[in-house]
């Protein structure tokens, strides 16, 4: 196993009304993230919000090219995100105990946080596809390049792991400073990830490790 | 953090306790017992609260020491609102040097500030100033403002400083009004009474009159002598005799007092001291024994002439001779004193803060019962006593702020 520093590029906010940042998403244009009863679409060029939805938002955010997928106590909540309406809702398999979301490969990844595992489900009924067993509290969740990759949140430490999607096996790890959390995780799709700072409200962009 | 516990955090956080239950009611990890736990508290169950919180710092793992300090913080002021004195100060203090270490200063002031009250409560005001003195004036949010306030007027109170007192309520009020939670304006209206309720009774020439807080408090620099039946003590200006462990020469000392200029009568004197119902050669003996040691004592202050009759008292340089007294005078009126902050309190705390035995305080509780002037609820160890509701001291409960937003 890799394991490194985290090498914070950037960071944005903290945001005037927002208390905590509870996960994080990348539309390809905005970075948008959950605070509690919003969500908030961030130009990564200026750092400031661009665009607010009134919705639950108490954990993971994801994209799927045209929808937003929210998690709000024990459902994840499908958002078109031109209009910010909310058009369907599945029930989270984590039943509330639900932190990250990602959305690859036609299928919703959700990280269950103190049950420490990601489970694969099915966006349209909520269904388990199959659970991969992590070592560590999972926050957010997010695939890049064939990659899985989560953060974690264990006491007071935190870290972005790259892990073997069938096995579990931690294959890189990239630590973040002494009490610095990650409460939400995405990839931009080139060398950022984008990180949620929870109770900081406020967003990190890290570098994502070049494969040599 | 996760999904529910987000959710029922907010649903606490905007005092709304039942939405928070309705979230992680089922549930029986650490978060969710924790929430559960101040949820409970917020509602009124503290045995309740107290069991989860405690569960709930079981249950946070070994890397997880914030939390679990935030649960134990939590838990030491269910046990001080419970009057639970005897709930370990040593576990407090290391859940604050926990909260310190890892940052968390709005939690760890919250800590300090439980360890002040507790020692206001049992009278230990040195150290209550010395901890909050300990905790210095780091910006604190308006909530923890408050309290820090109500705790140095409490301790300007007790040392009969009215304009500290005055200037802490001030400030406290303001605070409360930032803060924008009604429990603690109330709060500080309550203790504001407190300067605007007879604090005593004062008993000069036979006439009696009650005295607020501030009067009590110009009496130190006036010119008279004074017998402090709070303190039992003789004073005048800096001159201060004790006779907390003389009390037959106490109790000869303000009869004489409350005379003056008139003599009193030997009969009189000795039903004071003695308790004694028949009067016989013994007693007189014993009388006149006991006004040499008194004479002896207040040399410095006063002399004790004998009359035709009895005794009087001459005090030197001061035309002014007065008794400071309870506002009402009551045999066990230490006891309704702790007990008319409103609280419920156990007899084993009364006799913690009044530093006598479990018995006396049972015996004096007893007694106060069956004149309802106090009334008790609950059995066995569970046992607490309280007043009647009248406006007092009280002391909420605030919880430490973010405890669940890790």
């Amino acid at each position: 196993m890799k394991r490194s520093a985290a090498e914070i590029v950037r960071e944005y906010g903290p945001f005037a009304g927002v208390e905590a940042v509870h996960g994080v998403t990348y539309d390809g244009t905005h970075v948008w993230f959950a605070s509690g009863d919003k969500l908030n679409a961030v130009d990564p060029a200026s750092g400031t919000i661009a665009r607010s939805i009134d919705v639950a938002a108490h954990a993971g955010t994801a994209f799927d090219g045209r929808h937003l997928f929210q998690i709000a106590e024990d459902r994840i909540q499908k958002i078109d995100a031109a209009t910010g309406k909310v058009l369907t809702t599945i029930p989270s398999p984590g039943g509330g105990g639900d932190s990250g979301l990602a959305w690859a490969e036609g299928s919703l990844w959700v990280g269950q946080y103190r049950e420490r595992k990601i489970h694969q489900v099915d966006p349209e009924t909520g269904k388990i596809l199959r659970t991969i067993e992590s070592r560590r509290f999972v926050t957010g969740v997010t695939w890049v390049d064939g990659e899985l990759w989560h953060g974690t949140w264990e006491g007071e430490d935190s870290d972005i792991r790259r892990i073997d999607p069938e096995s579990g096996k931690v294959l890189e790890q990239l630590d973040l400073p002494a009490g610095t959390m990650v409460s939400g995780l995405e990839s931009d799709g080139g060398d950022r990830f984008f990180c949620g700072g929870g109770p900081r409200g406020n967003v990190r962009a890290v570098r994502r490790p070049r494969r040599s | 953090m996760e999904s529910l516990i987000t959710a029922a955090a907010r649903a606490l956080e905007a005092g709304d306790p039942l939405g928070a239950l309705n979230r992680v009611a089922l549930r029986n990890d650490a978060p969710s017992l924790a929430l559960r736990g101040i949820a409970m508290a917020q509602l009124g169950d503290l045995a309740k609260a107290k069991t989860l919180l405690r569960s709930a710092a079981r249950a946070f793992g070994p890397r997880e020491a914030v939390a679990r300090a935030r649960c134990v913080v939590a838990e030491a002021e269910i046990a001080l609102v419970s009057r639970d004195l005897n709930w370990p100060v040593k576990t407090l203090a290391a859940a604050r040097a926990t909260l310190e270490k890892h940052g968390d200063l709005a939690n760890a002031a919250h800590a300090g500030h439980i360890e002040a009250r507790r020692l206001l409560l049992v009278g230990r005001l040195d150290e209550a100033e010395r901890t909050l003195a300990e905790l210095g004036a780091a910006p604190l949010p308006p909530a923890s403002q408050v309290v820090r306030e109500l705790v140095v007027a409490g301790i300007a109170i007790r040392r009969l400083r009215t304009k500290d007192a005055r200037a802490a309520l001030g400030r406290a009020a303001r605070a409360a009004q930032l803060a924008g939670i009604a429990a603690l304006t109330a709060e500080v209206e309550s203790a504001n009474l407190v300067l605007d309720t007879p604090a005593a009774r004062l008993i000069a020439r036979g006439k009696e009159h009650p005295l607020l807080l501030g009067q009590v408090e110009a009496l130190a620099a006036s010119k008279a002598l004074v017998v402090d039946t709070f303190h039992h003590t003789v004073r005048k200006g800096g001159i201060v005799i004790s006779f907390g462990t003389r009390p037959v020469l106490f109790a000869l000392a303000r009869p004489l007092a409350q005379a003056w200029p008139a003599d009193v009568s030997r009969e009189a004197l000795m039903t004071a001291a003695f308790r004694a119902r028949h009067v016989d050669e013994s007693h007189r003996a014993r009388l006149r024994v006991e006004i040499g040691r008194l004479r002896a004592k207040l040399k410095p202050l006063a002399d004790v002439s004998a009359t035709k009759q009895g005794f009087a008292l001459s005090p030197r340089k001061t035309r002014e001779v007065l008794v400071l007294a309870r506002p009402v005078e009551e045999k066990h009126a230490a006891v309704l004193a702790f007990l008319s902050d409103g609280e419920p309190w156990s007899s084993s705390a009364l006799a913690l803060a009044l530093g006598t035995s479990a018995r006396s305080v049972q015996r004096a509780l007893e007694e106060l019962a069956r004149s309802n002037k106090v009334q008790s609820f609950g059995h066995g160890r569970a046992r607490r006593w309280m007043t009647p509701p009248v406006p007092g001291f009280p002391t909420g409960l605030l919880l430490p702020g973010p405890l669940l937003k890790t």
